[in-house]
């Protein structure tokens, strides 16, 4: 059959849609980066206009920074100042993470309490405290801490808990050398333990007789923590071991770190093109790629090149250290590696003392004034007033998201159990809480997301995190740009771990659905 | 190919061919969804597209006003070419209209409102005149008291009739069905096929993807069966339900009526 | 046909009220169980001892709480000059009129019941009460001034009065007490006037000097200088709910609408921009500068736009990225901002005309909107760019809590577009847009807004050209929007992503673009669904302007806890601390509860995405 077409002239550019749909994202991507290029450019003329040269050379200059705690409170350059701001950061977060989670689950489940005075309560602790501007309350808490009375010199002598206007001392256990072997032992408890419950569970199904796995695993572990406690000496063959690694690492050349880095970014972008191809091939080839398809295999290739060629780039530039030696980035990642392992050696020394000391809290005599003293554990006032009011609010929005996964579980649910015959601890160990979780992790993940965040109001109270210290070090140095490259870099590495580990847990739980 | 000669069932003369797709190949990953799909629709021609799910009748139906694009071989939709020129769409999308099995009414506008949207932004319509005619076709699927409802408070059947009202509100000279009446209670499939068998007798030309056999019979000029992405056997109704020819024609025949 | 079934007489059996009383009840609700009895006792237990000790901290006799009273004005406005004090009042006013007839023309506030109201009564009075009996013995209880015993009676009168009053309104007979009969407004309104009178009547220690220049202390009302304002902005307001209420069905309610909601939009830039800021115009240079400008971006302008815009797709299309490229370029050359912003506008306007140019009415329209965007534009540069008159020891007219609600409302508005910008490109089908937006909102959200407040002050001086100046508050108030946007547009692309595939299909079969289709089809329904979202970012932000104390802004949080301690002249508060910050939770709070309670009333309306 004849067939006429009216329009078949060539399209114009103008009217390709695939043409239009990438002009318009390309000039959008050109205006940004333009964008930014020039504010560049003006910062970088600013910088030379007052003398200050840009470069990574400060991080490893003396710096007269003072932490008020933390790993490092005399840091001897700004790197270190910031290394320490960052577990000072990690601190709170990971102790506020668990407290949060304990209360707000306690209050989330007292707001569905039928007994109608804790559920009051509950509900009056969630709707005063979300309401309340965070740095409010931790100004709130530090204001209380410093109304306490100072410490003088009749209070000097041992506490299980002492509080005055420097913070609260309290007994606490500390760790020694013999730490980290003992840690192996126990890990390898954990998996012994896992390996045991797995085994009295295929008992259990056996023979169908109860066979308490739960109690066999724990009772695994404890046998590894008590002969860990007295055997981790023998661990310190690991020592040589490690320091031979070491010594490996440091005698490589240099340049393998580039070519490493270079090879992962092109075979990455080959690897994501040859999927791409995978996955558009059939039976009749690849006769089919859209003008889409082409673009986007361009893009892959040119951000793998670009990728690689970045790694040579950087892995050239040259850093001076403390010491005043000169160092390339990629003999620094070298060293860094290699002194990892050597760190790591060092921890399995065989003369490093029994593994966790139980101490009192003490008040002594420092100079003129009665300062707590190095024993047991002291909560400075600013780490008391960040943590305890993170730890509050935190906790009243993950007690609302606790709640509403519960309520979310339906009542059916719930009849359906009771009607099998199961009993209360039971429906709720077996029916409710899994399926209440699976509802309750993402959002609880954000939390957590949140609290790793607002620990960096901590600047607020001089509580020296790495927003804290970071300034302290901007101020001294005018190096603004790295520093605040150094905080995007901590804390999207935080955020992207903690979510990565809700999202492992989450896929994990998912139902398998339709 | 074609059917009685020159004249549809609906008694009209079959104009030039309205829709032609020659060789028109898709893929949806390493699926191939259609494999070779050549036919002709011609002007006022009513053409009913049957076959298992996952047959591709859907799809090809789908390409044809480029809801997807096709990725080898022609579609050509009243004399213009399927490309990437966006003039083209443009055209395609305003001539061809196009009726879902879930309706697709927009919940947040008025039923009235459903129907102007297109032509007033569209065809540029004045408000005024656009709303004129959306009632006149509210009239013709027989629903002109519902005007101001939102689609939720409709039934079934009374929606599918906005959805048609609403593809008619851009004069377009083909309608596409997607599956109609699949998403419908029994009691309102009669309703919407009424409907569309006054549309067919009015002389428009037709391509429906439906199981409702009774429809194909009375009103279909031809009969298109779809397996495994291409076109298995074609013909007119009356021979293609008396005296299938292929095998998997008869096999899906047999389960069907 | 029928048979007719005798049934045998049985005895008449009222119904039996369900069991009650308060033995029933503490059953039912605390002694449910052993494990819960105990629970409930020692909840009690804690609950009366906190509530002890918060009354003990709040009366204890050596709390300064006329660091609060006597530096209230300072909390609200910083130091915005006295003599100017009626901008202050007028802004005031205007908001209160506008609330006042919104409630009237959305008809805001339903009924309640007598049984509710007395119930509410009954447990603050119980509250009350309880206080005065469990409160600090052996210090002043002195909220009026009276010493402990007469403290004591006046809290169990004034609670005991409250609870009687809300049990008779409980049980009043019958099914009246049930009766939704009681309007919200008229409690609103009983409400205004016990604070109105406390305004007048209540009394609070104040410190004064006398003439050999002594601190001694003297009983003030609460608000002296300010009662009789508020007094005449109540009334006002009140008024104004009546007129509405008696003309709201006697005009038009769409059209009415439509004008409250753009007084409500233009209310704020007027308020802040030309109230309060009071520019001192240069009205030589409007004359012979700002004002020819726009007239002719607004006539060449039509004009190109009324070409596009008729129907000739593909040059239009051509006319508009040609003006794009220009408006882009015009930042790389020295020019004036007017001039570079209206080439922008002017750019996207003809991008959009040929979708939503319109014709006939629709075109007048289209080409009524571009002139009164670039006049708005126009007139809004005018005013940044003059000097505000109003003189202020800081380098801000704004400060305390008026700071804290203009950086909030601020980044809200600004934040609110583009963060739906960057949801419709992070879900569009263009992967540079999307990496784009992809890359933008996730690396605002992985850091806090602190560091972006830091950034914001100590980065962006250093990379602007000299000669670019931009205050502290402006500052604040694009780190904020910058990162209250990325925030929205996760909760938007909630919404859009929860938008069927067969909208879009329906739309691109009815022959809308894509524009079309967002701007009728998906957006209305996706920012519907996530209006409950959306309040509760408004209310995050609005806790997050309290950041600004860290970066040196005089916002309501910096004057309680900075400059309220540092006071040493006329009185000294050195180091009083916790007052204000107690105060200034308060205050928060009010504003967050309030915020929060309007978002739940709106999820219960709103039915959550369905109609």
């Amino acid at each position: 059959m004849a067939v006429t077409v009216r329009e078949h002239e060539k399209t114009p550019l103008w009217r390709n849609a695939a043409f239009l749909k990438w002009s318009s994202q390309l000039l959008a991507l050109a205006v940004t980066l333009g964008f930014f290029v020039i504010l560049g450019r003006q910062a970088f003329a600013n910088f030379s206009a007052s003398g200050t040269t840009f470069d990574l050379d400060f991080l490893t200059d003396p710096i007269g920074v003072f932490l008020r705690e933390g790993i490092d409170t005399e840091p001897d350059s700004s790197i270190r100042a910031l290394a320490a701001g960052a577990m000072n950061t990690l601190r709170i977060s990971i102790t506020g993470i668990i407290a949060a989670t304990i209360l707000g689950t306690l209050i989330g489940i007292g707001r569905l309490s039928h007994n109608w005075i804790v559920n009051k309560i509950a509900t009056f602790y969630i709707e005063t405290i979300r309401n309340i501007p965070l740095l409010v309350q931790i100004f709130f808490w530090q204001a209380m801490v410093i109304a306490l009375p100072s410490l003088v010199a009749a209070d000097i002598g041992t506490y299980w808990f002492k509080g005055s206007n420097k913070g609260f001392g309290f007994a606490w256990v500390s760790w020694n050398g013999g730490f980290w072997p003992w840690i192996v032992f126990l890990g390898a408890g954990i998996i012994a333990g896992g390996f045991v419950s797995r085994w009295r569970h295929r008992v259990q199904e056996e023979t169908g007789k109860p066979s308490h796995p739960g109690y066999w695993a724990g009772g695994t572990l404890a046998v590894f923590a008590v002969v860990g406690w007295f055997a981790w000496p023998l661990l310190s063959f690991v020592e040589p071991i490690l320091h031979g690694i070491a010594s490996f690492i440091d005698a490589v050349p240099a340049i393998v770190v580039p070519i490493v880095l270079a090879a992962a970014a092109l075979l990455g972008a080959a690897w994501w093109i040859r999927n791409f191809f995978e996955s558009r091939r059939t039976p009749a080839g690849f006769g089919k790629l859209t003008d889409d398809d082409w673009f986007r295999v361009i893009f892959a290739g040119v951000a793998g090149v670009i990728g690689a060629g970045l790694a040579f780039l950087v892995s050239g530039v040259t850093i001076a250290t403390v010491s005043g030696e000169v160092l390339t980035v990629a003999e620094l990642v070298r060293l860094g590696i290699g002194n990892f392992f050597d760190w790591l050696g060092n921890g399995f020394a065989a003369d490093g003392g029994q593994p966790l000391n139980f101490t009192k809290a003490s008040v002594v005599q420092k100079g003129n004034f009665a300062q707590y003293g190095d024993t047991g554990a002291v909560m400075t006032v600013p780490f008391f007033a960040v943590w305890f009011a993170v730890t509050l609010y935190t906790a009243a929005f993950i007690a609302e998201i606790v709640r509403g996964g519960i309520l979310a579980v339906s009542k059916g649910q719930t009849e359906a159990a009771q009607a099998v015959g199961l009993k209360r601890s039971q429906f709720l160990r077996l029916i409710i809480l899994p399926q209440a979780f699976r509802i309750i992790l993402p959002p609880i993940g954000n939390q957590y997301l949140n609290l790793f965040k607002n620990t960096s109001l901590g600047i607020g109270v001089a509580y020296a995190e790495i927003v804290a210290v970071g300034s302290t070090i901007l101020n001294q140095t005018g190096q603004t740009l790295p520093i605040v490259l150094i905080w995007m870099a901590f804390f999207l590495t935080g955020s992207l771990m903690i979510s990565g580990v809700v999202n492992y847990y989450n896929r994990k739980m998912k139902l398998v659905e339709r | 190919m074609t059917g009685n000669g020159d004249v549809a069932a609906t008694g009209h003369t079959l104009g030039g061919p309205m829709i032609v797709s020659d060789g028109v190949k898709k893929w949806f990953g390493d699926f191939q969804a259609l494999k070779d799909v050549t036919a002709t629709v011609r002007e006022r021609e009513v053409v009913v597209v049957i076959g298992p799910s996952g047959s591709g009748k859907s799809t090809w139906i789908r390409c044809i006003n480029r809801l997807e694009a096709h990725q080898e071989g022609t579609i050509i939709v009243d004399g213009v070419e399927l490309t990437n020129d966006i003039k083209h769409i443009e055209k395609i999308r305003s001539e061809v209209g196009m009726v879902f099995q879930q309706f697709n009414l927009f919940p947040h506008l008025t039923v009235l409102d459903n129907i102007t949207l297109a032509p007033q932004w569209v065809r540029k319509l004045p408000k005024a005149e656009a709303e004129e005619s959306g009632m006149e076709l509210l009239e013709r699927v027989g629903i002109p008291e519902q005007a101001s409802k939102y689609p939720g408070q409709l039934s079934g059947g009374q929606q599918q009739r906005v959805a048609i009202a609403r593809s008619l509100a851009m004069k377009p000279k083909i309608m596409l069905f997607d599956e109609p009446t699949s998403a419908l209670d029994p009691e309102m499939i009669k309703e919407v096929l009424d409907v569309m068998k006054e549309l067919a007798l009015s002389g428009m030309t037709m391509i429906v993807v439906t199981h409702e056999m009774g429809f194909a019979k009375e009103v279909a000029d031809r009969v298109l069966f779809f397996d495994y992405g291409t076109i298995v056997e074609a013909g007119t109704p009356e021979h293609f339900f008396t005296n299938p020819q292929h095998d998997r024609t008869k096999l899906f025949l047999s389960q069907i009526l | 046909m029928t048979t007719k079934i005798e049934l045998p007489e049985i005895p008449e059996m009222a119904p039996e009220p369900p069991p009650h009383g308060p033995r029933v009840w503490l059953r039912e609700n605390l002694f449910s169980t052993p494990v819960s009895g105990v629970l409930s006792i020692v909840t009690i237990l804690v609950a009366l001892a906190a509530y002890r000790g918060v009354l003990a901290f709040i009366f204890a006799p050596d709390r300064r709480w006329e660091a609060v009273t006597y530096n209230a004005r300072l909390l609200m406005i910083q130091a915005y000059p006295n003599e100017q004090m009626t901008r202050i009042w007028l802004s005031v006013a205007i908001v209160v009129v506008l609330l006042a007839a919104s409630v009237a023309v959305y008809r805001i506030g339903g009924r309640t019941t007598p049984r509710k109201v007395g119930i509410g009564l009954m447990s603050l009075g119980s509250f009350i009460v309880l206080g005065g009996i469990i409160g600090p013995w052996g210090i002043a209880l002195s909220p009026f001034g009276i010493e402990s015993m007469r403290g004591f009676l006046a809290w169990v009168i004034m609670g005991a009065v409250l609870v009687i009053g809300g049990h008779l309104l409980r049980t009043i007979p019958g099914e009246r007490a049930k009766d939704p009969s009681i309007p919200i407004l008229g409690v609103v309104l009983v409400a205004i006037f016990v604070v109105l009178t406390v305004l007048w009547t209540v009394l609070l220690p104040q410190p004064v000097f006398d003439e050999a220049g002594v601190q001694t202390q003297t009983m003030e009302p609460i608000a002296m200088t300010t009662r009789l304002p508020w007094t005449l902005i109540a009334i006002l307001g009140i008024v104004v709910y009546f007129v509405m209420w008696f003309l709201r069905d006697r005009i038009p309610v769409g059209p009415t609408r439509k004008t409250l909601l753009g007084l409500w939009v233009a209310s704020f830039p007027v308020i802040v921009l030309v109230i309060l800021r009071d520019p001192d115009m240069d009205y030589g240079r409007v004359l012979t500068w700002y004002l020819p400008v726009a007239l002719g971006f607004i006539v060449i302008g039509g004009l190109i736009l009324n070409f596009v815009a008729g129907g000739r797709g593909e040059i239009g299309r051509v006319i508009g990225a040609a003006l794009l490229i220009l408006a882009f370029a015009s930042f790389a050359f020295p020019m004036e901002f007017l001039i570079r912003f209206l080439l922008l506008s002017l750019a996207m306007f003809a991008l959009a005309a040929p979708t939503f140019g319109g014709k006939g009415a629709g075109r007048v329209a289209f080409l009524s909107i571009w002139a009164g965007w670039a006049g708005l534009l126009t007139f809004f540069l005018a005013l940044l760019t003059a000097p505000s008159t109003v003189e202020v020891a800081s380098s801000s007219f704004l400060g305390g809590l008026l700071l804290t609600i203009v950086l909030s409302v601020v980044a809200i508005a600004l934040s609110l577009p583009l963060g739906i910008i960057l949801a419709l490109a992070r879900t569009s089908k263009m992967p540079i847009f999307r990496l784009m937006a992809t890359t933008y909102i996730e690396v605002v959200r992985g850091v806090p807004l602190i560091t972006w407040l830091i950034v914001a002050f100590i980065m962006l001086p250093v990379a602007l050209p000299p000669g670019v100046e931009i205050g502290g508050v402006a500052r604040a108030m694009g780190a904020m929007t910058f990162f209250s946007a990325a925030y929205l547009a996760e909760n938007v692309r909630g919404g859009l992503q929860a938008i069927p595939k067969g909208q879009y299909e329906a739309s691109e079969a009815m022959g809308l673009t894509t524009s079309q289709a967002t701007v009728f089809i998906v957006l209305p329904q996706a920012l519907r669904a996530v209006i409950p979202a959306l309040v509760g970012q408004v209310i995050a932000l609005f806790k997050d302007t309290s950041l600004v104390t860290i970066v040196g802004l005089f916002d309501f949080l910096h004057i309680a806890r900075l400059v309220i301690p540092s006071q040493t002249q006329p009185f000294n508060f050195l180091g009083v601390l916790r007052e204000p910050l107690l105060f200034a939770a308060v205050v928060y709070w009010m504003f967050t509860f309030t915020f929060s309670r309007i978002s739940q009333r709106m999820e219960k309306k709103l039915g959550v995405g369905e109609r």
